[in-house]
């Protein structure tokens, strides 16, 4: 197509869009609309005196074609230029980024790679398109992939980086290339950018300097056929014997409508296995696979869909994900305000946990309580905390039926707090006195609890209601729903649950909340109530169990002996309760893999047992490598936040890197947390690895460059010539001379003579 | 984990056995009748030493047998005894036989509607769960109610066990159904009281159904305090049935250490509490050749009690006469701190 308007317009449109139209006759343009006025007058008063067979319509016809005619003649007696300004050979220069990842070693559809085509088109001496480049600019080429440097010739480049970060690279260009007159950037790259930062942020830099960026995709657009597994999210820390639910996104293209299985496994042994149904071709599905992780210890869990008959890239049908599974038990504050028996059934299912230690305090009589599983003869011997301390040594609370008139308002407070504060879980259980009933409402606490609370029953038993468990579709999706049920039969084991009873009229959740199982009322009459629901609460969660009685799913009668449904729900349930729960200090890492060699950012943030951030502490990072050599960092406060400090390292040898963070303050210990770095190959290259078009295509417009493909790069040295970039000349092209004009001459003249023809008239 | 709870562990516990002396392996199969002739075993096997002064003092042996024979024959008609007016086949025909039973038709599967005529019942359509607690009897076969209604269960029914509840809702912060609850061990319903009392279960004779009823229930997570029964016959009876119940659990003493006895109150003694007519007349605290008190347990896999058995004792007496000025606050005090205990106990374990 460019070639046609070439060959009209004498000019390719990029010229026509860089360049500027003007008229260069000397005479002004008043006097050339004036003899055209004149002209065509006559023109039109020569067809209206003139008589014969025409009509006063053909009159009408020819009379317009000739004024046009005589439009193009003054058209051209204007002399229309384009005005260009085209750099000065030799005066500027052009700089080359060449992707060196290692998705350019992948082969195309017609069995070439994708690095080939920089083989080609950069070798000295045999590439027209470099010669042509070298001709007319000063040359100068990068590297880069997960990083980015200045190479001396493209025989330095490897295809083995680890990543590709295209920003990166143009912002080392640019500012490299600073200080010299600078024409615009060639990126060569197949765009498979693997970086989460914003390009635009690279890109504006680019605009303000006036600098092009002229992008070139190699690759095939839809690798096929291939499948693909999405990036998969782990929380970092589990409580050993957790079940984890995970949702990966597959990708196919060329494997339509088929199954493949997932298979999910840890170094040892295989954890789940689900079959996947692949829709339509082109189209991803989501699967889910739920697991359960066992032993303590850091573990690498690998998701993975064994290699197709005919696939083209089978290192992305694995992800791997590591896992500290923590051998540890959290203790959980269970408060109740009342003898009864959902004390007894939630200590019964937890019994068997060795993770979960749900300490009692019962309130048996008036300022009478009884504990149970506590640590030692002192814990909780005044009742319940009356101070932060005392109260976040716990990871979750549960709060039974009890009126909220038993507390302090300091710990109301503290409750809220608990949550917002310390990190903690809050579960709130349905009861005579809980919720509204028990006067939460107005409380410090209601802010917390994921439900909104209405007017309370006006008598001790105003309302009761008996509700069939049902989980919503975000429900189905949670571990704690999931009870030990295979995947698809989640709604079916609760639909043989018996129906519980509530006792607390709640409808509403908060906004942001999320409600996981519902109460389908059993007369089928009242609205559905809300069973189960949760929100995020500060940098903890709250839970809300709205029956009062979920014993009935292990004691009823219907409930066969052997079922496990009221186990597994508040195993589950109180494990999610004190997941993610942060310790007094916490460690992180801004990446859980790395190639040796690249560094990595370790941030510890540190508290005192209150959770006040601590910002003078003395804290220590002990750095066991695979090896066993061990390394200490101190590290520093970041200033930028409180209790937070942060350290850069990089590891050099492959394996998994042991790191335990230790901080004290005048002495005394405030804590400390290990986690694991793992130092390995990565295949992020193999993720996504299609030419993404898009993404070339938006550096080059936002820039003012443009975007080509191997077959149509030819012209990239006479585009970057106009691009005004650099050190230009202002140029004059007449435009008179198109072969566009003289054709619409020809097809003017030809049209009233085809006319009169037609007419007769001849 | 699936089932890791459901199986028997004996070597948990301390055996009391199922009667001392015998072989196991010379009891009768579950769902067969103890034969008679065993009476004279147990008599052998339960030391019994006021007997043996009295055996041994032959001057006053006409004497005691005449005062044994007067006291026996009137010892089961106090007022608060279920047994009263009742034919004395419990006490003097020694374990029920076949031939008997066949006799007794066994309640229906269902909650009773009637009370023995003492009064208002739970509300037949009263949904569970509308309350937190119902304090619930455990109706079952065996013996005779009072004036010949109902059977053994009805014991003390339901003066006992409102005057039990008043008491206990003042101790204990429960938010208790005022009235009384009975529901028969083959009744599905029964799953949905977590907590029941058994009495007079030394006259208890279950049905194939109940025996299932109650192993289902127990195994469950329910929690059984049975009590009033008395003597090694009664005791006979009553291990033989729950032999049937679980085959395999052995039932276990529980000493003064067991935090059965210091979960709400701390017991530091064992009381042997008489019967209404016994502690008006202050003769003797027991009854038959029940002398010394024993509450005994059965467990599960992980230790927590099951079942807890007061043999040789009367809570459920003292519970229901505790108002009377003729009847000892001693023991009244005593019933009701082990009986808040038990409570307590059942409703955290």
């Amino acid at each position: 197509m460019d070639a046609v308007f070439e060959f009209l317009f004498k000019f390719r449109p990029l010229v026509f869009e860089q360049g500027e139209f003007a008229f260069a006759a000397p005479t002004s343009f008043r006097l050339w609309l004036g003899v055209l006025g004149i002209a065509g007058a006559s023109a039109v008063a020569t067809y209206t005196i003139a008589r014969g067979r025409s009509t006063v319509a053909d009159r009408g016809v020819m009379a317009g074609i000739r004024v046009a005619l005589l439009t193009v003649l003054v058209f051209c007696l204007m002399q229309p230029v384009l005005v260009l300004s085209t750099v000065v050979p030799q005066q500027n220069f052009v700089g080359i980024l060449v992707d060196d990842s290692r998705s350019m070693g992948l082969e195309n559809r017609d069995g070439s790679v994708r690095s080939d085509f920089v083989a080609e088109a950069f070798t000295p001496e045999e590439s027209e398109l470099l010669e042509s480049l070298s001709e007319r600019f000063v040359l100068r080429f990068f590297r880069f992939s997960g990083g980015a440097g200045r190479i001396d010739g493209l025989g330095e480049l490897g295809f083995d980086g680890t990543g590709t970060d295209i920003g990166g690279a143009l912002d080392l260009a640019r500012e490299e290339l600073a200080g010299v007159p600078l024409s615009g950037l060639i990126l060569v790259s197949d765009g498979a950018d693997t970086e989460n930062r914003p390009l635009t942020e690279s890109l504006v830099p680019l605009q303000a300097a006036g600098v092009p960026v002229f992008t070139v995709g190699v690759g095939d657009e839809v690798i096929e056929p291939d499948i693909e597994l999405g990036r998969v999210e782990l929380p970092r820390t589990v409580l050993e014997g957790s079940t984890l639910m995970v949702d990966l996104v597959v990708t196919q293209n060329g494997f339509g409508q088929r199954s493949v299985p997932l298979v999910v496994e840890d170094e040892s042994r295989i954890l789940a296995e689900e079959t996947v149904e692949l829709g339509p071709d082109g189209e991803p599905v989501v699967a889910r696979v739920a697991f359960q992780l066992e032993d303590a210890g850091s573990r690498r869990v690998d998701f993975s869909i064994p290699t197709q008959a005919g696939e083209r890239v089978d290192r992305n049908n694995r992800r791997s994900a590591w896992v500290e599974v923590r051998g540890a038990s959290d203790k959980i504050l269970f408060f109740e305000g009342e003898p009864r028996y959902e004390v007894k059934f939630i200590r019964r299912a937890v019994w068997d946990d060795e993770n979960l230690q749900v300490v009692l305090l019962q309130r048996t009589a008036e300022s009478k309580f009884l504990r149970l599983s506590v640590s030692d003869s002192t814990e909780l011997q005044f009742g319940f905390p009356t101070t932060r301390e005392e109260l976040y040594q716990y990871r979750g609370m549960i709060l039974g039926s009890v009126e909220a008139s038993f507390f302090t308002h300091d710990q109301l407070q503290m409750i809220a707090d608990f949550a917002s504060e310390r990190g903690g879980g809050l579960l709130f259980l349905g009861g005579q006195s809980a919720f509204a009933e028990g006067g939460w409402a107005g409380t410090p606490v209601e802010e917390v609890m994921p439900v909104v609370l209405g007017e309370a029953a006006s008598s001790p038993r105003g309302y009761f209601n008996e509700v069939k468990a049902e989980p919503t579709p975000a429900g189905l999706a949670h571990p704690t729903v999931q009870l030990d049920a295979s995947l698809d039969s989640v709604g079916e084991r609760w639909e043989r649950l018996p129906p519980v009873t509530l006792v607390n009229r709640l409808v509403e959740i908060k906004p942001g909340a999320t409600t996981l199982l519902r109460g389908v009322h059993v007369d089928g009459t009242s609205p559905d109530q809300i069973l189960l629901a949760f929100q995020r609460y500060g940098r903890g969660k709250a839970i809300a169990l709205t029956t009062q009685d979920s014993w009935l799913w292990q004691m009823h009668a219907d409930v066969p002996l052997e079922d496990q449904s009221h186990e597994a729900l508040w195993q589950q349930m109180l494990r999610w309760l004190v997941d993610g729960v942060p310790d007094p200090v916490t460690v992180s890492t801004d990446q859980e893999r790395v190639e040796p060699g690249e560094s990595v950012r370790l941030v510890a943030n540190v508290s005192d047992s209150t959770f006040i951030e601590v910002n003078d502490a003395s804290v220590t990072a002990t750095v066991v490598s695979p090896t066993g050599q061990v390394d200490e960092l101190p590290i520093q406060w970041t200033v930028e936040r409180d209790g937070e400090y942060a350290v850069e390292l990089r590891p050099a040898e492959y394996g998994d890197y042991e790191i335990e963070v230790a901080a004290e303050r005048e002495g005394v210990p405030l804590g400390s947390a290990r986690i694991y770095l793992h130092a390995a190959e990565s295949d992020e290259e193999y993720y996504d690895s299609a030419r993404r078009t898009f993404l070339l295509r938006r550096v080059a417009e936002e820039t003012g460059g443009r975007f080509y493909t191997p077959e149509t790069v030819g012209a990239l040295p006479e585009d970057i010539t106009v691009s005004g970039a650099g050190v230009t000349l202002v140029e004059e092209h007449d435009l008179w001379d198109m072969p566009a004009i003289f054709l619409l001459v020809l097809l003017l003249m030809g049209a009233e003579w085809g006319y009169r023809r037609i007419r007769g008239m001849v | 984990m699936e089932g890791g709870r459901r199986g028997s562990d004996p070597a948990r516990a301390r055996t009391v056995g199922y009667t001392a002396g015998t072989d196991p392996e010379e009891r009768p199969p579950a769902g067969t009748n103890p034969p008679r002739r065993r009476r004279k075993e147990f008599r052998r096997v339960i030391p019994n030493p006021v007997r043996m002064r009295r055996l041994s003092c032959a001057g006053l042996v006409s004497v005691c047998v005449l005062c044994a024979v007067a006291i026996t024959a009137c010892e089961d008609t106090g007022p608060g005894d279920a047994r009263a007016g009742a034919p004395s086949d419990a006490s003097d025909a020694g374990p029920a036989g076949p031939e008997l039973m066949a006799q007794e038709a066994p309640p229906a599967v269902g909650r009773p509607v009637t009370g023995g005529g003492m009064g208002p019942r739970m509300d037949p359509d009263e949904t569970p769960g509308r309350w937190p607690f119902y304090w619930t009897r455990a109706v079952y076969s065996g013996g005779r109610g009072w004036y010949g209604r109902g059977g053994a269960w009805a014991t003390d029914y339901p003066k006992g066990d409102r005057q039990f509840l008043i008491v206990l809702k003042r101790l204990v912060r429960l938010d208790a159904y005022d009235w009384e609850n009975a529901v028969h061990l083959a009744d599905p319903d029964l799953r949905r009281f977590p907590i029941i009392y058994g009495v007079e279960v030394g006259n208890m004779r279950l049905t194939e159904e109940e025996v299932e009823g109650l192993r289902g229930y127990l195994e469950a997570g329910g929690f059984m305090i049975v009590d009033d029964f008395w003597g090694s016959r009664e005791w006979a009876i009553f291990e033989w049935n729950m032999k049937r119940v679980f085959p395999d659990r052995p039932i276990v003493e529980l000493d003064l250490s067991h935090e059965l006895f210091s979960t709400f109150y701390d017991i530091e003694e064992l009381k042997q509490v008489p019967n209404i007519r016994n502690a008006r007349w202050g003769y003797r605290t027991h009854e038959r050749d029940g002398f010394t008190p024993h509450v005994r347990g059965i467990t599960d896999e992980e230790g927590r009690l099951m079942v807890v058995i007061n043999w040789n004792t009367d809570l459920g007496d003292a519970w229901e006469w505790a108002e009377d000025p003729g009847y000892p606050l001693e023991y009244s005090t005593f019933a009701y701190e082990l009986g808040a205990n038990m409570i307590v106990y059942g409703l955290t374990r």
